[in-house]
């Protein structure tokens, strides 16, 4: 049955995903994106993974596709109908680009089945080091649910993975994935500062820029009222890439 | 301290699995008739029950606070009214804008209304009585009441009027704001629990007493009640529906039953982030707040049915009681305070709330350093000091000195930023009101 689940869940995926690449509203296909999300919510629910679950609908729809949303009302016509066309110069390298994406996913995929079999082969019993890199990528070889906590392993077990997420994956990202995390963290630091710096103005300048700024806007925009401004510019800037993650 | 086994029910049998506080979920039928049971008598009957009158219970109190005497004419003392008000709601003519965008036009109300609903999902309000107890629990609110400005955008945007629009870009950016010390506001008790599922929280303030007893937890449960009305858009912090400014808001273009979809969700936030910080800070049913019998009714549970019943009830009783008593406060709030200035709002998140939420971090590890982890001990010249008491000791004034600072150092800044405006690109508004109150 959960097969089933799974191929439904996943095909709803594909169709949100098409949808967000074919709506003509803005503002529809960032609902689509939305709703594509969700489904990746839902295949870590079936993954067991509640709490990446709902990471991902705090991250992704809480934060992520509000922030969006607030830059189209923002930066284009408010309503979100019009789409410009995709001039096709940019069709032939982005179809390239997409294409070879395919092929690093299909070949990192296939490489992943090639590494499965010869767990296989080697009759059940898995050594260490073959827990290690391959227990959580295949369904019949996880652990069993029911067995208790080994002191001293590095492995989390299932079980407790499943009830203390939380306290397994922050574990993880401190000891195994020190370095990915930090580097992580440095690369969000950076997007920060970077985002400061666009946004920073100084006085003179700003106080110069203002008309500047107010031409540059669609004239669609022009009729909103001022305390629209007001709301957006005394948010602080440097507070949005946060959650750019 | 208390062992969990006192009180802990017996975990074989079907009794066990109907009110079983372990996490992982076994799919027989009783689970299945259980939650059965909670989405029908409860979700879709206490619950909008419950809210009908909290609405009847506002106007009630409002018409107090202004020395009216409030909805008296439908049914003894107005009782009837909420009834009357809902067949109105659902008899009246749905209209919808002919620019409006259909189906996003009716898909807003219903996110806001299921993520009011969800919130509810997690919440103990008994022994055995959380509908789901989710391992992270916490996270899972955080999550689906970050459905809510997705939704109020959506409203705004899909009712093509700029005065919809106008109030969804002040309740996103508001929502979003206040989004962050309220969820600050919450590790301290996650760290104090070590755990994020609510009903461990709640086996822990059984254990340790109400956790919004100490000086870090008096801090946060304030910061999580201010940005909870902030998130619920309660009258200090009403913006985004503003009559006297923008109409109503995000919801002017809604009316009859989905517009009263957009009333049933507003309470229902109201009832749910006071029943989240019943059960976050105030001990959920809890009677005691003090440790030596915090764990009070529940100590007595035992293998049968009666006092289990007998329990339940009480808990849940005074679980209720905590919650109209916050939901009271709310209403007083809101009766009594005028509504915020827009930068005045988002000042006081960015520059007031959020410092404090974070500083209280670094205060409740101390707390729990002092006061509550396991084995720690105090002597003074060969008598031992009470944990709590020393936390106290401690953590009183560096509360106090950090709520200080904080208001000293925005006080600084501001006034020596006179020249500068300080929001860049709209009006000089905020340099006017402020000099007088900062000298």
């Amino acid at each position: 049955m959960i097969q089933w689940l799974f191929v439904f869940i996943s095909v709803i995926g594909l169709l949100t995903a098409l949808g967000t690449v074919l709506a003509r509203n803005l503002v529809h296909a960032a609902l689509f994106l939305v709703a594509f999300f969700f489904v990746v919510a839902c295949q870590f629910v079936l993954l067991e993974a509640e709490f990446l679950a709902a990471i991902q609908v705090l991250v992704y729809i809480g934060a992520v596709a509000i922030l969006l949303m607030f830059g189209i009302m923002l930066t284009r016509n408010v309503q979100g109908d019009d789409t410009t066309t995709v001039s096709t110069r940019v069709a032939v390298p982005a179809m390239v680009a997409t294409l070879g994406l395919f092929f690093v996913l299909a070949f990192g995929i296939d490489k992943h089945g090639v590494h499965r079999k010869e767990v296989i082969t080697s009759a059940g019993t898995m050594t260490e080091t073959s827990v290690d890199k391959n227990a959580w990528s295949r369904l019949t070889h996880r652990p069993k649910a029911s067995d208790p906590v080994r002191p001293g392993a590095n492995m989390p077990t299932r079980t407790e993975s499943i009830d203390d997420m939380a306290r397994v994956v922050g574990r993880e990202m401190v000891n195994r994935y020190a370095v990915p995390f930090e580097v992580a963290g440095l690369l969000l630091t950076a997007a920060l500062v970077g985002a400061v710096a666009l946004a920073h103005r100084d006085v003179e300048e700003e106080t110069a820029g203002r008309g500047i700024g107010a031409k540059s806007r669609p004239a669609s925009t022009s009729d909103s009222p001022v305390d629209l401004n007001l709301t957006l510019a005394s948010e602080p800037a440097p507070t949005a890439p946060v959650h750019d993650v | 301290m208390i062992e969990m086994s006192n009180w802990a029910l017996p975990t074989v049998g079907v009794w066990a699995q109907i009110t079983g506080q372990s996490s992982l979920v076994d799919l027989t039928q009783w689970t299945l008739i259980k939650w059965a049971l909670w989405l029908f008598v409860g979700f879709f009957g206490v619950f909008p029950g419950i809210v009908a009158y909290l609405v009847w219970a506002e106007r009630k109190v409002a018409a107090r606070f202004q020395d009216r005497i409030g909805p008296n004419r439908v049914g003894p003392l107005g009782l009837l009214q909420p009834i009357a008000d809902a067949i109105k709601l659902l008899t009246k003519e749905n209209i919808v804008p002919r620019s409006a965008d259909q189906w996003v036009h009716i898909l807003a109300p219903v996110l806001i209304l299921v993520s009011a609903f969800l919130v509810l999902a997690v919440i103990p309000f008994g022994v055995g009585m959380a509908p789901v107890n989710l391992p992270s629990g916490m996270i899972y609110l955080v999550a689906v009441s970050s459905l809510s400005p997705m939704g109020i955008f959506l409203a705004g945007w899909s009712s093509r009027n700029k005065y919809s629009l106008l109030g969804a870009m002040r309740a996103v950016a508001q929502l979003v704001s206040y989004e962050i010390p309220q969820v600050l506001s919450t590790i301290p008790i996650v760290l104090w629990a070590g755990s994020l599922s609510l009903v461990d929280i709640f086996d822990r303030q059984l254990e340790t007493g109400w956790f919004v007893m100490s000086p870090p937890g008096l801090l946060a449960f304030i910061i999580f009640l201010i940005s909870s009305i902030a998130e619920v858009n309660r009258t200090p912090f009403d913006l985004p529906e503003a009559e006297s400014e923008i109409i109503a808001g995000y919801h002017t273009e809604y009316s009859g039953m989905r517009f009263g979809l957009f009333f049933l969700a507003e309470y229902m936030s109201v009832f749910g982030v006071s029943c989240l910080a019943t059960a976050l800070f105030l001990g959920g049913g809890s009677l005691i707040p003090f440790p030596p019998l915090s764990d009070f009714p529940v100590n007595y549970l035992g293998p049968n049915w009666l006092p289990y019943i007998l329990i339940n009830g009480i808990l849940m009783s005074v679980f209720l009681a905590k919650v109209l008593g916050i939901v009271f406060l709310m209403f007083w709030v809101r009766v009594t305070l005028p509504r915020m200035r827009v930068d005045r709002l988002m000042n006081f998140a960015w520059k007031f709330m959020v410092p404090l939420s974070i500083a209280n971090v670094f205060i409740a590890a101390i707390w729990y350093e002092l006061a509550l982890r396991p084995g720690v001990r105090f002597m003074v010249a060969g008598f031992r000091l009470p944990n709590a008491f020393v936390g106290w000791l401690v953590t009183g004034p560096t509360v106090l000195l950090l709520v200080w600072f904080v208001i000293w150092f925005n006080r600084m800044v501001r006034s020596s930023s006179e020249e500068m405006p300080i929001v860049p690109g709209g009006p000089r508004v905020m340099v006017t009101g402020s000099k007088i109150a900062a000298r």
